[in-house]
Order: C-alpha cells, then sequence, then structure tokens
C-alpha cells in the first residue's frame, strides 16, 4: 500500500513537472541590429534613435494589425468613433501589468502619446499624433481623444510601430529601461554590444516560449549575413535577394519571401541646386528604369514604385506606371536649363547593403540621359547623422507605415523626416482634406491626388517596394510569416 | 666602398647596368618568374583597353552570375557584367596609382632619411619622433579619414598613400645613411667644405640607392595591397570602374555559388603582390644587398 502511494506521489510530481516545463520558456533567440543611430540608440521608441528591434518585444501599441493586416485590438480591446470622427473612445485591457509591477490604466496611455506631441522631445513620430488635441480620461481603462479635424482611419494611425504604451512619468528612464508590457523584459541594454532581453511570465497573452532573445550589434550588412551563416544570429531580414541562393535548400535555414510596404530610394534635396528645380527631379525620375533595378537589385522580388511611399497592399496606393523615358528625361533637363545634363554625387553606404548596388545601376541608367552620377561610399555607421539629410544626394530606406503616416512623416512641409525637405502646400493640403474626408472614395481620392504630386515633384526616388527576403535558422520555429512590426513575439520558439 | 669605385661607376653607362641587374635578377628562377609576372601585368594593364572582349560597365539583368562559359569566359558578376572583361581591366588603377604612389614615397621618405641621417642631432631626434608618431597610427584608419574628407579621386590617393608609406623607408633611408656617414669619403668631403646638400646628392645618394630602391620596390607591393583594402571597403574606386579590391568586396556574398566572380579578381590581385615581391627580392639579391639584415629599421 505504502509503495503504490509512493508511485501515485511520484508519478503526479513527474506529470506536474512535465507540464511545469512543457509550459517554461526556454532557449535563446538571437538577432541583430544595424546601430543606425550610434551611440544616440535608445529603447524610447518614439526617439529618433529607437531601438525598434527591441522595443517591439517589450512595448505593446493599443492597436496593431492582425496578420491579414487589418487592425485589431491589442491593449485596447475595443473602439468607436462620433458621428463626425472627431472624437475617439477606447476601451483598454483590464489587469494589464508592466514590467515594473505597475498597473496598465489610462493615465499611461494619456501619457504615452501625450508625449509624442512634446516638442521638446521632437519625436519623428510627432506627425502621426499631429490631429490629436486631447485625451481625456474618461475612466481608468476608458480615454477619448479628441481630433482638431474629422479622421475616419485615426484608429489604423495608432498601428504606427513607435506609438507604445510605457508607464506614466517613465518619459526620463525609458530610453535606458525599455519598460512595457510586452512579452520580453529588458535585463541588460547595451547598444553597441549585446542587448539581452528574458521571457516576460505575466505576459497576458501567455509567456513567450523562447527564454532570453539576444539583441546583436552588426553595423555592417554583409557581416550580418555572415553572423548568420555562422550561427551567430538566428534571424536576417535584411538578406540581399542576390543571396537567396546561398541559403536555398540549406537545412540549416528557412527562407521566406514576404511582399512588405518597405521601400528604397534616392533622395535629392530640393532645397540643393541643381534639384530645387521640379524639372531636374523629374528628369531624373524619368531616366531610372525601375523593373531593371528590381531584376537587377532584388533578383526579380519587389513591386515597382512609381515614387509613391505608399505599400502596394495598401488600400489608398496609386498605381500607375512609370517606365524609362529617356528622350522626355532629355528634354526636362534642356527646359531646366541644363542642355549638357547635370553632374551628381550619390552617396551611399553598406548600412544598407542593397544601396551600393543600386547606385551603380543608377549610375548607368542615369548616364543615358546625359546625368552623370558619382556613386561615393560613405562609413556605415555615421550615415544616418552625417550624410543622410545632409549631402544633396544619398540613398534612403523606409519600413512600412500606413499611407496617411508615410505620406506626413516623409513629405510633408513640416515633417521632422521630410528627407528631401519637400515643400508643397497642395500636397499638404490633399493630406489635410483626406483626413478630414469621411466619405472612403472622396478620401482615397485625396489621398492618390497627393501621390500623383510626388511623381511629379517630390525630391525622393522610390523604385520598388521591396519583397522582404527572410531567413531564419531552422531552430527558429512559429515565426509568424508577416512584416516585422506585426510578429507575435511570445509565439515563436526555438529547438 | 671608396671615392674610386664611385667615379668609376659614375662612369658606368646607365642603361648597360640597368640590363646587367636584369639579367642577373632573371638568372635566378623566383627572379625570373617575378619578372615574368610583373611584366605580364604591366603589359595587360596598359592593352586590357584593346583586348577587353566586352564593354566593362555594360548591365543586363538576363546575364545575372552566369557561369563560365565559351562567351564569357570568367562569367559574369551580379550585375551581367563580364568578369573577364573586369578582370584585365582591374589592375589599371590601382598600378598607376600605386606606381606613382611609391615613387611619392621613395622621394620624401628618402630624402628626408638621409636628411637625418646626415645632420642628426636634435633635428634627427624631432622628425623621428614624428615619424614614430605617425607610425604608430594604423594606415588604414588615417586613409579612411583622408578619403571620408577628401574624397578618392587619384588627386588625393596618390600623395595620401605616398605619405603613409614613406614612413617606414624614412627609417631605412636613415639607417643606410648611417652606414655610410662614417666612411672616409664622406669625412674628406666634410674636410673639403662640402654643402650638406653636395654631400647628400654626390656622395650619400649613390651609395645608399640601392637599398632605398629595393624597399621601394617592397612599398610598392605593400601599397597594392592596402590600394586594394581601401577599394574592398568601397573607399578606392568608384564604381563602375573595374577594380579588383572592389569586384571582391561586391563579390564575397555570392562566394558560395558564384565562386568565379571572385576567384578571378583574387587571382589578378595576389598574383601581382607575388610577382612585385619576387622581383623585389631579386633586384635586392642582384645589388647584393641582404634584405634579412636591412629590412625595417
Amino acid at each position: 500500500m505504502k509503495n503504490i502511494f509512493k508511485l501515485i506521489s511520484f508519478s503526479l510530481i513527474s506529470l506536474f513537472l512535465s507540464f511545469s516545463l512543457a509550459n517554461a520558456s526556454s532557449g535563446v533567440f538571437k538577432l541583430s541590429h544595424d546601430l543606425g543611430f550610434g551611440k544616440d540608440t535608445n529603447l524610447d521608441a518614439i526617439t529618433k534613435g529607437r531601438l525598434f528591434q527591441v522595443v517591439i518585444m517589450t512595448q505593446n501599441r493599443l492597436v496593431r494589425k492582425n496578420l491579414d493586416g487589418v487592425t485589431s485590438p491589442e491593449l485596447a480591446t475595443d473602439w468607436s468613433g462620433n458621428a463626425d470622427a472627431t472624437e475617439w473612445t477606447f476601451n483598454l485591457r483590464k489587469g494589464i501589468k508592466f514590467h515594473d509591477g505597475s498597473d496598465f490604466d489610462a493615465e499611461d496611455v494619456k501619457y504615452s502619446l501625450m508625449r509624442v506631441k512634446d516638442p521638446d522631445i521632437g519625436s519623428p513620430a510627432k506627425k502621426s499624433m499631429s490631429s490629436v488635441t486631447d485625451i481625456e480620461i474618461v475612466d481608468s481603462h476608458t480615454v477619448k481623444m479628441k481630433l482638431n479635424t474629422s479622421f475616419a482611419d485615426f484608429p489604423l494611425l495608432l498601428t504606427d510601430y513607435r506609438l507604445r504604451m510605457i508607464p506614466s512619468g517613465s518619459g526620463d528612464t525609458i530610453g535606458k529601461t525599455g519598460i512595457g508590457t510586452g512579452p520580453f523584459i529588458v535585463d541588460k541594454f547595451d547598444a553597441e554590444g549585446t542587448t539581452i532581453l528574458k521571457a516576460n511570465p505575466n505576459y497576458w497573452e501567455g509567456a513567450p516560449k523562447v527564454a532570453e532573445v539576444h539583441v546583436i550589434a552588426i553595423p555592417d550588412g554583409e557581416a550580418r549575413v555572415q553572423a548568420l551563416l555562422t550561427g551567430q544570429i538566428d534571424m536576417n531580414r535584411y538578406v540581399p535577394f542576390t543571396q537567396k541562393k546561398i541559403f536555398d535548400g540549406n537545412s540549416k535555414f528557412n527562407v521566406s519571401v514576404i511582399p512588405t510596404g518597405n521601400w528604397r530610394g534616392m533622395v535629392m534635396r530640393t532645397d540643393t541646386a541643381p534639384f530645387d528645380n521640379p524639372k531636374v527631379r523629374k528628369a531624373v525620375r524619368l531616366a531610372v528604369d525601375r523593373q531593371e533595378l528590381v531584376d537587377l537589385v532584388m533578383g526579380g522580388a519587389a513591386t515597382v514604385s512609381c515614387d509613391t511611399p505608399v505599400a502596394p497592399s495598401d488600400q489608398y496606393r496609386l498605381d500607375m506606371d512609370c517606365p524609362q523615358n529617356i528622350s522626355k528625361a532629355k528634354n526636362l533637363l534642356r527646359e531646366a536649363g541644363y542642355p549638357n545634363g547635370i553632374e551628381m554625387v550619390i552617396h551611399v553606404s553598406t548600412k544598407e547593403p542593397t544601396w551600393p548596388t543600386i547606385g551603380e545601376v543608377l549610375q548607368q541608367q542615369l548616364a543615358k540621359a546625359g546625368i552623370k552620377a558619382e556613386v561615393k561610399m560613405t562609413p556605415s555607421k555615421s550615415y544616418w547623422k552625417e550624410t543622410w539629410m545632409k549631402k544633396a544626394v544619398s540613398m534612403t530606406r523606409w519600413n512600412e507605415r500606413p499611407a496617411d503616416s508615410i505620406l506626413h512623416e516623409a513629405y510633408h512641409s513640416g515633417a521632422k523626416w521630410n528627407e528631401s525637405f519637400y515643400k508643397s502646400s497642395s500636397f499638404d493640403k490633399n493630406l489635410a482634406d483626406a483626413r478630414g474626408e469621411l466619405d472612403f472614395n472622396k478620401r482615397k481620392a485625396a489621398y492618390q491626388n497627393a501621390q500623383k504630386t510626388l511623381w511629379e515633384e517630390a525630391g525622393t526616388m522610390i523604385p520598388y517596394h521591396v519583397s522582404k527576403l527572410v531567413v531564419t535558422s531552422s531552430r527558429v520555429k512559429n515565426l509568424d510569416e508577416i512584416e516585422f512590426f506585426s510578429i507575435r513575439w511570445h509565439t515563436l520558439s526555438v529547438d | 666602398m671608396d671615392i674610386d669605385k664611385i667615379s668609376e661607376e659614375d662612369q658606368k653607362n646607365i642603361i648597360s647596368k640597368v640590363f646587367e641587374v636584369l639579367k642577373t635578377m632573371a638568372s635566378k628562377p623566383s627572379g625570373f618568374i617575378g619578372l615574368c609576372i610583373l611584366v605580364f601585368h604591366i603589359l595587360l594593364a596598359s592593352l586590357s583597353p584593346y583586348l577587353a572582349p566586352y564593354d566593362y560597365k555594360a548591365i543586363d539583368p538576363s546575364l545575372m552570375l552566369q557561369a563560365p562559359s565559351s562567351e564569357y569566359w570568367f562569367g559574369t558578376d551580379s550585375l551581367g557584367r563580364d568578369v573577364f572583361t573586369r578582370t584585365i581591366m582591374g589592375g589599371r588603377t590601382a598600378l598607376t596609382i600605386t606606381f606613382f604612389g611609391s615613387l611619392i614615397a621613395l622621394l620624401w621618405g628618402g630624402l628626408l632619411g638621409i636628411f637625418c641621417g646626415l645632420v642628426g642631432g636634435k633635428i634627427d631626434d624631432v622628425v623621428m619622433r614624428v615619424v614614430d608618431a605617425f607610425l604608430s597610427i594604423p594606415w588604414i584608419l588615417a586613409m579612411l579619414l583622408i578619403v571620408s574628407l577628401l574624397g578618392t579621386s587619384t588627386e588625393v590617393l596618390i600623395p595620401a598613400l605616398g605619405f603613409f608609406y614613406g614612413k617606414g623607408i624614412v627609417r631605412v633611408a636613415r639607417a643606410a645613411t648611417h652606414d655610410v656617414i662614417a666612411k672616409d669619403f664622406i669625412v674628406s668631403a666634410r674636410a673639403r667644405g662640402h654643402s650638406n646638400m653636395s654631400i647628400i646628392w654626390n656622395e650619400i645618394i649613390p651609395n645608399v640607392r640601392d637599398a632605398i630602391l629595393v624597399e621601394g620596390a617592397m612599398r610598392w607591393s605593400w601599397m597594392l595591397l592596402g590600394f586594394s583594402s581601401l577599394s574592398f571597403l568601397g573607399f578606392g574606386v568608384s564604381p563602375p570602374t573595374p577594380d579588383w579590391g572592389l569586384m571582391i568586396s561586391n563579390a564575397r556574398g555570392l562566394m558560395s555559388f558564384a565562386y568565379w566572380a571572385v576567384i578571378a579578381p583574387v587571382v589578378g590581385l595576389s598574383s601581382l603582390i607575388i610577382g612585385i615581391n619576387l622581383t623585389a627580392d631579386a633586384f635586392a639579391k642582384a645589388l647584393g644587398i641582404d634584405r634579412s639584415t636591412k629590412a625595417p629599421v
């Protein structure tokens, strides 16, 4: 009898342990970042130096996109607008705790979103929140956001990857602590080395399957590919398509191709001669053979864009044809007073592995229109600080954002990251009209008019939206095959 | 070595001496091979624009990463350009820039070293400490700083490389000068009231020239490697100019499946460096210089 009791006890303990172990987080998932902002790199999602690879794992938004790209609840459970879409009420998820143990409530929402508008912080995300005049705390888990204009797509704006919820009053320390309500907790922040995140056992969607995440600084794109090959990291979402063959058929890696709204482009500063003349900018854009760039640089895995930053899958995207037209480009240059063509220096770096190749192809294409381009390499570590928005012509890359966000952020006259220093009252008006328009078709027409204006006179040449080649180590399981900011990190596991 | 011997040497026909040295160099297998490789590369660099079967800058998506074939002997690169064309033209810029860079290095490094060796004293101390300070700076960092500030034009690269590779020659020239200044013919020249410039020109240079030339030849191969490193990092030659360092950099990520785009420029670069090294060694032996004891001081 005694033995039977012992046996039952042992079995129960074993069962309990096996359940515990099955549910426990285990393994280390390693990824890299490019140290894009050097020593300014921090964990405050709304600042320029935000290390988004970390904050997307440690902090949540109110609204996110689900696996189908549709807005869905995150820390807000549901929302509704008033009749003219100038007031939006959000009900918040209850029982959520920050990593420091404090409760998440309406006060935190007001604090997190209103500080985006703080001029002292100078957040690049400020434009996304520019229409919000006030956030009223209705009760501990309900907020009402008041807008200065009708904005039928307002919840879509809140899916911006930077609009993360942090504890009220934590603005001075968030850059180092990264505290949020996300599936991982910052254990050690080392921007230039390895940042270590630990699983949050109390995460509201369930404890993460992975025990630790290591985010390693590797500034050079080629070195990141090598790091993946040698097992130093488990995932690389920036593998150039020319290197796809390295991983194809290799059982150590999983390869997936994901169409995205991320884009690469060449910026011409509209405040600098000869690019202060819209005809010169249009001539450059017309001289580009976008399909050839897609084929040569991306191995065909990209969607041609006619200088619109709006993602191919976005409902407001303007689809148009923009074939290379050398004679028209030459005519425009002649009309602009440059009958013998122009000279330009395209500044590139290995910050983005495809930039030097894009520069080299552009050099050949532009030469046909009499545009003599020199491709100049600049140090990758200081690219965003010393080259981008500093030199007359430089390369750029942007991650996917909703149409309204990207059009405001990259082109609006008052935007902090208006990289081409583009100023157009008609463009700004189209954006304002779109935000205030409740009728979908009219709103769509306004956004598309704005994109037409960009094709005519913008300073940024956007040849394509990339399809992302995501390569992961085969030990990585359950990684959502979607764009970076919508991944459910708590479901990911490693062998 | 004495005054009579120098006078005798001065009277010799320069051309016949060059031939004599070349003959001695070619008499050893290593020297012969080195000379052949060097001459081959110089001829290739000179004639490649006429030999190249395709336009080195013509891009074509339909020809991306083609394996070697009868049509494209060395295959094509990621932009569909002919690797053979780019390889045979890939040494032109590097050879030209590093040749003139080496001349500048020889000139300033050699003269400054001889001058310091001759005058000695505080001037020598100060100059050598400054040279030491520069020697302690990693050349690649200094070069990156210069090209970042001034660009990568030939007008910048030649003097910059010449300056950084001349520092070592200062030490060699100074040490070689120390070997000869205690000789009788220098003392005699001083006693005759010759100026320092006269002594340098007439007495020292003829005696240290060979050691400095051999050092310069070695520096040439190092400079070539240095220049290719700059191109590899993207700070040497600007695209689309074919250059081995740049070609290796562009194709290194494709090595596992498009090895041809990497192997050709690697063979080009390494064979030229080996050729220069073998030639410099044979040159030293032909002049009776033992590089194992005359190595950088």
